[in-house]
């Protein structure tokens, strides 16, 4: 039970997209089609493995609803990575992602990990918003990008997994300070880290195992 | 069982090294585990019986005023100050109270279980090793001159404590008095945590989220770092109260509290002259409505039907005219009952066999529903009960600030709330009274010194659920009060609430 660190996430997003869903699927392994609103914020939590040391996730599923934004921006503190999630289904979900990523880089530290998900990946027929497209948003706003589907279970973990290694990278580098816990880190219980030494050689760069990974 | 070695230790012994870390900054930093382990190492075996957790202990009160942030504490400071936590000090006299309201209305057996666990020494006792304490402190406090400085600053405020908490105590009267009087060997008995909260009093520096937090690290340190038997994690409220993501929710109520604090503050100060006028009297209204002392009047009798409290709490839920329901809160309390319900015919079908052998082997009885399996249920109750009551405040304060036309006013909801929290700490105190005429219907044969520390960890962990809740409860003054001023300024001041327009992004 006893874990190295642990990030606040938030995922954020407009409604429907299946924020909820993702974090069900992540933490639950389970898929339920039919949600009902989340009120303000609903929360999961789960351990993960990360270079060997156990990193617990503390995920804040905010309401995606345009009435909840002015409440939902308040949990944005304190996060240490965010998923930014749209409907490859459904174009305008894709296109209000501008206003999100104003809001989260807002309300939260500037070195918040941001991970750009296409969610829905299973309604390949359906489909609205290319792959492309979704890369190109990523790279201009320097954000990680993945294209899941909640239903299939497909690039979840890995989404979830990333982001937390992204963060972690972040952390070796000695971007966070861990110790402050605006920047939503939190050292586990009976660790008593040193300051992180720069980055080392072994590290890989994260981004590289996200979007070519998996089945979608 | 761990609990044999540990709970009826000493009493006084503590005092002193105790007091002693009020006055120089205790080694609470996880590296210097070895030197706390001497003063603490005795009330570590029983994490069962771990007091309400404590606000860290931030270095003296000199420092920490002179140097708010302090890097090795890594908290955020609260940016509120003191005045925003001026409740906290408020709802531990009240808990004091709600505990009453559970020992006080009967059982009286088990309060006896409870007393003797205490270990309550004889007053010479006492006089003796008080005077002992403060001569060893004695240096370091005559410089301090706040009432927490002595051994008989405890006595002091506790009987302080008493004095405010007559006023609002729930089931009151001498049951109260008589309590609080053992409430007070209490303190002296396990020294540290009493000891911290009183001073907690005075220096109100943390969130209650951080203090849970903080609580529930201790925990986790407390299990990694021990060969613990697995069975030993489901009785830690803390861990218990953060699985069932009471901790998240409360972190996010405070959120919301804190962003409507500030925007009340700056909706105060952009106003003048009558307006200004108006509305702090509005606002003096609504905070009365948030002092619980006034509710408790209405005295009512126990309630023992198990519809009772899911039709008030249902009820109260409507008259609030929030979408929430407290579906998850019922069902928690239901799951409670039934799994006593089902616990206390057990045992009579049982008794016959093994009587004779319960002596010996009362800590490996294999019994289905040993004393230990229904003191880790009752924590864990206690915990789910506690997090969803907490979860149904955060859902609601989403609520009142989301909400666009509203049917009740704010002080119409504030008066709700508040009935709904004396509602939800009586809930929690008659359920820790089931729990513990179960152990002591279950335990009749074990030994006191076994028994007692089970008894004694359900009551306190229920007053502490029942000062949470109350915790919990003032954070919504602020969403309140904010939800208050939206209704009244419709149009003209709109721009002022803070709250962006929608179609913004």
């Amino acid at each position: 039970m006893t874990y190295a660190y642990l990030f606040k996430y938030i995922i954020i997003g407009d409604t429907g997209v299946g924020k909820s869903c993702l974090l069900l699927q992540f933490t639950d392994k389970r898929f339920q089609p039919v949600h009902d609103l989340t009120i303000g914020v609903e929360f999961g939590a789960r351990m993960v493995n990360i270079d060997g040391k156990q990193i617990k996730l503390q995920i804040w599923d905010t309401a995606g609803q345009e009435s909840f934004r002015s409440i939902t921006r308040s949990y944005y503190r304190g996060a240490a990575g965010a998923l930014l999630v749209y409907d490859i289904t459904r174009r305008e979900t894709f296109n209000h992602l501008t206003s999100w990523l104003e809001d989260a880089r807002q309300h939260s530290s500037s070195n918040m990990v941001i991970m750009l998900i296409g969610n829905k990946s299973d309604l390949e027929s359906r489909r609205d918003v290319k792959r492309e497209e979704g890369e190109a948003f990523a790279r201009e706003h320097g954000l990680i990008f993945m294209e899941t589907s909640a239903k299939t279970a497909c690039n979840v973990e890995e989404a979830f997994i990333n982001t937390a290694k992204e963060i972690y990278r972040k952390i070796q580098q000695g971007l966070f300070d861990v110790h402050n816990e605006a920047n939503g880190i939190k050292i586990g219980p009976q660790q008593s880290i040193s300051t992180p030494v720069g980055s080392s050689t072994s590290q890989r760069n994260s981004r590289d195992i996200g979007s070519n990974s998996g089945c979608c | 069982m761990s609990y044999k070695d540990g709970i009826e230790t000493p009493v006084i012994t503590e005092a002193a090294p105790i007091l002693e870390d009020g006055n120089c900054e205790p080694a609470k930093n996880s590296d210097s585990v070895d030197q706390s382990a001497k003063p603490e190492s005795k009330s570590e075996p029983i994490p069962s019986t771990r007091k309400r957790p404590e606000a860290k202990p931030s270095s003296d009160l000199e420092t920490s005023e002179v140097l708010p942030v302090e890097e090795t504490v890594s908290k955020d400071v609260p940016q509120t100050g003191w005045g925003y936590w001026g409740s906290w000090g408020k709802s531990l006299l009240s808990s004091a109270s709600a505990t009453v309201a559970t020992v006080g209305q009967g059982i009286s057996n088990v309060i006896e279980k409870a007393e003797t666990s205490l270990g309550i020494p004889s007053p010479s006792e006492i006089s003796t090793e008080v005077k002992c304490a403060a001569g060893e402190t004695n240096a370091k406090e005559s410089e301090n001159s706040s009432p927490i400085a002595g051994p008989f600053g405890v006595f002091s405020t506790i009987s302080t404590a008493v004095q405010s908490t007559g006023k609002s105590v729930i089931t009151g009267g001498l049951d109260a008095l008589e309590f609080i009087g053992k409430k007070t060997m209490d303190v002296i008995a396990e020294g540290d945590p009493g000891f911290k909260r009183t001073k907690d009093l005075m220096n109100r520096n943390a969130t209650l989220s951080q203090v849970l937090r903080e609580a529930k690290e201790k925990e986790e340190l407390w299990t990694s770092s021990e060969i613990t038997m697995e069975t030993d994690k489901k009785t830690h409220y803390g861990l218990l109260f953060d699985e069932f993501q009471g901790l998240s929710h409360l972190e996010a109520l405070e959120m919301l509290s804190r962003e409507s604090e500030i925007k009340v503050k700056s909706i105060l100060n952009s106003l003048s002259g009558e307006e200004l006028e108006t509305l702090k009297l509005e606002l003096e209204e609504l905070k009365e409505a948030f002092s619980l002392g006034e509710l408790c009047e209405e005295e009512e009798e126990e309630k023992e039907g198990d519809e009772d409290f899911t039709k008030e709490i249902t009820e109260l839920f409507s008259q609030l005219h929030v979408s929430s329901k407290p579906e998850k809160l019922a069902r928690a309390r239901n799951t409670a009952y039934e799994w006593i319900r089902t616990s206390l015919t057990k045992p009579l079908a049982e008794k016959g066999g093994g009587e004779e052998q319960l002596e010996a082997e009362n800590t490996e009885q294999a019994n289905k529903n040993s004393i230990e399996d229904i003191h880790a249920f009752a924590i864990r109750s206690l915990a789910e009960m506690t997090a969803c009551s907490i979860e149904l405040f955060h859902k609601t304060a989403a609520l009142v600030l989301h909400g666009r036309k509203q049917e009740v006013t704010a002080i119409e909801r504030s008066r709700t709330l508040s009935q709904m929290t004396v509602v939800l700490c009586k809930e929690l105190s008659s359920l820790s009274k089931k729990f513990t005429s179960c152990l002591t219907t279950e335990g009749v044969k074990e030994k006191a010194d076994v028994l007692n520390p089970l008894i004694t960890a359900v009551f306190l962990e229920a007053s502490n659920s029942a000062s949470y809740i109350q915790d919990a409860f003032q954070l919504l003054l602020p969403v309140l009060e904010i939800s208050l001023i939206e209704n009244k300024t419709e149009s003209p001041r709109h721009e002022l609430q803070g709250e962006k327009p929608l179609s913004e992004h």
